[in-house]
């Protein structure tokens, strides 16, 4: 039977291609819209996201996101180290500035002041340069936003001069990193040129990066450093997090893309609600017969399902095949989607509104060919 | 009260006593069938005509077990048909019955091959050895040519034919025909009732044909005439009036 | 039921066909696109408590080598020009080894003078005694002689008084004498100290100083620098700043455990000297020229172990320091 339910439903095609162009279009739309809110939300920690060696985060108690800092005296980097179960920290900075490009424009950028030593907190991959650089003296990276926007599309952004509050920097890297949700321009360099590239306010250090140490989850850390140093501490994920959660309470972004997304769902709903039940009513009079044959709601339920699930199946694979590849073409292609991914759970997501969509048309649809008493075909 | 407690089973093929049935329409209850009482024999053709309206449809319905009645009995080859469950009435309809619809009411997007073999696909049977038996049922029926056709590709005769084939691939006791010929020219209705009676009726099988096609009349076993929900007329031949 | 038994229908087999090609495509791209949000392990990591201190309470803290005598800065007595410098930084001096050499000639000459007054002194004191002795001797003859007719009157009276000039003019030669022997241990002991010795056994650790250059006497202060430092360097000191909000956590006489930046993993254990008995504002120690930080300090004194060449004079160093067990501060107090 489901061999001549899905036989009933092809032969039609124009029907047939309508149901899967509005499953097909509604996936497309939810999951692509979804995708583009979930990464530009995850815009909000990409400070977190792309140091990828700590695990808990430390800042004042007052400090809210990557970008919205009240900073510390540097005292607090011994706090912190003092606190049993944090293998080691290191200091880290995030402060706005003003650079002079070589072209002698002047451009608001992120400094990022790094740990002396160790490094850590530079991002792990490099697209020009290596890590090592950044220990020579002046020595700034750049991010790729920083690429195109502080040098000329010709220009060789290696060994190009800077000048950030009256001190040069030079540039001797460039690192592989996702923008921020404002896509300023990131400079990277050590902790104490760094102190040296922003203006000067009595503190400056803007986070302490800890990491847990073994046999010590970041959960109990951040809870013996908040009870220790009374300041405040958030795991990578708790932290990263609050970035997003910063944009969502402080933007538009959730209104709009969440009105797409009901769009999406709304039409879809009607594409496939209206011609599912139109093609149930051309057919009205086949099931009809069916049933007076002697085919049983239960099989009748089957065949409107098996119909339903190949036009879901068809519309679905083919929408999520359309967003997937707009999101992996965007994102290897243009700056503004780099870092761009579809997580795993939104094509789940958009799978749950298409089973919706399809339940609540083949619902409907399938109301009708129930109530069908079998002796109108005798009429 | 329908049913068939105190009816004893006379062994007829077909026995059908006291049928009444109501219908509501606009508040007012309309009988439309009056303490009918019928036997039909195996191995027969029977034809019930009447005016439009004069309740041989719903008679018909009662009897293929699609339409519960107000009252009385229906017995089909011994099975109260309507003390069964709904689920055994349609497994009931499915193995016993074959149906034969006015407008055909094929699958236009199957072939008549795939059409034909339905209540045996529905049965659960292979598709593949219900459509090879459809082509045989589909051969008797003299179009096994046309066995791979769409439904839109045939003409109106091939399309009942096909029809035909469906209500008799597997092998129902009760074959019902709802106006089997109303929709076809003289000719191919004449053709159509020809091989309707050569290959339907058997011995073990009561054809039931619902018409008022007089041009057919000759070929039926036994005619019933039904006026206002009455059996006014039983014979072999039609009343002169009804002529 | 096998398909394309038949001719393959688009709808009904190639297109669910490409929508399960597409879903496993699709899966494919959502998975080789998930970020690595992993945490990593560092290649180097920065200065960790180990041991027993790893999981135990602990008070961390940054600090400065400096040897054990804290740095002399060693100016000069007498301004002049350095005419030689006598040791190299990183040299192990002993206590009063010369350092460096001021112009001299100068001292010097006067030295020879003043040996030349001597010898003039000398031989004014020979000629006088000698004046003196004839003197005495012509009195005392004259003193002899009873007959008081026999000498004039007049004539005793001046033996008397060239007997006691004689005596003079030798007392003058006489002083004269010491004076010139002064001067000449003047000239003697200026000469010591245009050499600018070590004031104690030690290790050069700067020199600001060139032969030829010109240093200046009691100056040290504001601009200048001093022009050769030192300090005992063995054993090594190092001087520890806590918090002052982490102060009283402190298990005052613990051993700490010190590596120097950027060797974090190479870890000595240093034995407790003292505490500053006064808490200071904290001195930056990251480099910046403005730091301005309201935060004091206590200053913990602790010695290092020999560990060659691991620290040197003037490095920073990561320290941690057992903390008092009891000593567990209320939520929030620095806020």
């Amino acid at each position: 039977m489901t061999w001549i339910a899905i036989r009933m439903l092809t032969g039609d095609r124009q029907k047939f291609y309508g149901l899967v162009f509005g499953i097909a279009f509604s996936t497309l739309l939810i999951t692509q819209q979804l995708t583009i809110f979930v990464n530009l939300l995850n815009r909000g920690a990409t400070a977190v996201h792309n140091i990828a060696t700590v695990d808990v985060w430390v800042m004042d108690p007052v400090s809210r996101t990557q970008d919205v800092i009240y900073p510390m005296p540097s005292t607090a980097l011994d706090q912190v180290r003092s606190v049993p179960g944090v293998a080691w920290a290191v200091p880290h900075l995030r402060a706005n500035a003003a650079v002079r490009t070589p072209d002698g424009d002047l451009e608001g950028v992120t400094v990022v002041g790094v740990d002396d030593s160790t490094l850590i907190g530079l991002p792990p991959t490099m697209i020009a340069g290596t890590r090592d650089q950044l220990l020579l003296p002046n020595s700034v990276f750049v991010d790729g936003v920083g690429r195109t926007r502080l040098f000329a599309e010709d220009a060789e952004p290696i060994g190009a001069r800077l000048e950030l509050n009256d001190q040069r920097a030079v540039v001797r890297g460039i690192v592989d990193v996702d923008p921020s949700f404002t896509s300023q321009v990131v400079l990277y360099t050590r902790y104490s040129n760094a102190l040296n590239y922003v203006p000067g306010t009595r503190n400056r250090l803007s986070f302490v990066l800890a990491r847990a140490a073994p046999g010590v989850t970041p959960e109990e850390l951040v809870r013996r450093i908040e009870a220790q140093t009374g300041l405040k501490a958030r795991t990578r994920t708790d932290f990263a997090q609050d970035g997003v959660n910063f944009i969502i309470e402080n933007t538009g972004i959730p209104i709009n893309f969440g009105i797409t997304v009901a769009l999406g769902f709304i039409v879809g709903i009607a594409i496939v609600g209206l011609t599912f039940s139109l093609f149930i009513r051309d057919n009205i009079k086949q099931f009809g017969a069916l049933k007076a044959i002697g085919v049983h709601n239960g099989k009748i339920r089957m065949m409107v399902a098996a119909q339903a699930g190949l036009v879901g199946l068809i519309g679905y694979g083919l929408g999520v095949l359309m967003a997937t590849l707009f999101i992996s073409i965007g994102g290897a292609t243009s700056v503004d989607f780099k870092g761009f991914y579809t997580p795993w759970q939104i094509p789940l997501l958009t799978l749950l509104g298409v089973t919706l969509i399809i339940l609540a048309t083949g619902w409907l649809a399938l109301r009708r060919v129930l109530k069908t008493e079998p002796a109108a075909v005798f009429r | 009260m329908s049913g068939c407690a105190t009816v004893p089973d006379n062994g007829a093929a077909i026995s059908v006593t006291g049928i009444a049935r109501d219908f509501e329409a606009g508040g007012q209850v309309l009988r439309v069938l009056h303490g009918i009482n019928l036997d039909v024999a195996a191995g027969q053709l029977t034809y019930l005509v009447g005016e439009s309206g004069s309740g041989k449809t719903t008679l018909i319905s009662i009897i293929a077990g699609i339409l519960y009645p107000t009252e009385g009995c229906v017995r089909v080859f011994g099975t109260d048909i309507y003390a069964l469950s709904d689920r055994q009435l349609v497994e009931f309809r499915l193995n016993t019955i074959g149906f034969i619809f006015q407008q055909y009411n094929l699958i236009p997007t199957i072939d008549a091959a795939s059409n034909a073999a339905v209540p045996l696909i529905a049965q659960g049977m292979d598709r593949l050895e219900a459509t090879e038996r459809a082509r045989v049922m589909l051969e008797r029926l003299n179009i096994g040519d046309q066995a791979s056709k769409l439904p839109s590709q045939l003409s109106g005769g091939q399309m009942q034919r096909v029809a035909i084939a469906r209500a008799l691939v597997h092998q129902p006791k009760l074959v019902v025909c709802d106006e089997p010929t109303a929709a076809l020219d003289a000719k191919s209705g004449r053709r159509v009732m020809d091989l309707l009676r050569d290959v339907a009726v058997a011995s073990d099988r009561s054809v039931i044909i619902v018409t008022h096609d007089n041009r057919i009349f000759d070929l039926a076993d036994r005619i019933l005439v039904m006026e206002d929900g009455r059996i006014t007329h039983d014979g072999t031949e039609v009343p002169a009036h009804e002529r | 039921m096998a398909l394309f038994r038949s001719r393959p229908s688009f709808s009904r087999n190639i297109l669910p066909i490409v929508a399960v090609i597409g879903l496993a495509v699709a899966a494919f791209l959502i998975w080789r696109g998930l970020p690595d949000r992993q945490l990593e392990e560092p290649d180097e990591t920065p200065a960790r408590a180990t041991g027993a201190l790893a999981n135990a309470p602990r008070v961390a803290g940054a600090g400065v080598v400096e040897p054990s005598s804290e740095v002399i800065d060693l100016g000069t007595a007498l301004s002049g020009l350095v005419t030689a410098v006598l040791v190299r930084p990183g040299d192990y001096v002993s206590r009063g080894q010369p350092l460096f050499q001021v112009d001299d000639r100068d001292v010097r000459a006067r030295l020879l003078e003043a040996e030349a007054s001597i010898r003039e002194a000398s031989a004014a004191i020979a000629e006088a005694r000698a004046a003196e002795a004839v003197a005495v001797r012509q009195l005392s003859l004259y003193r002899d002689i009873a007959d008081p007719a026999a000498v004039s009157r007049s004539e005793v009276i001046r033996a008397e008084g060239d007997a006691s000039v004689s005596r003079g003019r030798r007392q003058l030669a006489e002083a004269q004498l010491a004076a010139a022997r002064a001067s000449r241990n003047r000239a003697r002991v200026e000469l010591n100290r245009l050499v600018v010795t070590a004031p104690i056994s030690g290790e050069i650790l700067r020199i600001d100083v060139r032969p030829g250059e010109f240093v200046q006497a009691g100056q040290q202060g504001n601009s200048s620098t001093p022009y050769i430092q030192m300090g005992e360097t063995r054993p090594l000191h190092v001087r520890i700043d806590i918090d002052e909000d982490e102060a009283t956590r402190v298990a005052l006489g613990s051993p700490a455990i010190v590596s120097p930046r950027g060797a974090a993993d190479r870890q000595v254990r240093a034995r407790f000297i003292r505490a500053e008995p006064q808490v200071v504002p904290k001195r930056s120690l990251t480099n910046s020229a403005a730091e301005r930080v309201d935060v004091r300090v206590l200053q913990l004194i602790y010695e290092l172990p020999r560990a060659d060449g691991l620290f040197r004079v003037g490095q920073q160093v990561d320290a941690f320091i057992a903390a008092r067990p009891a000593a567990v501060r209320r939520e929030g107090s620095a806020q």
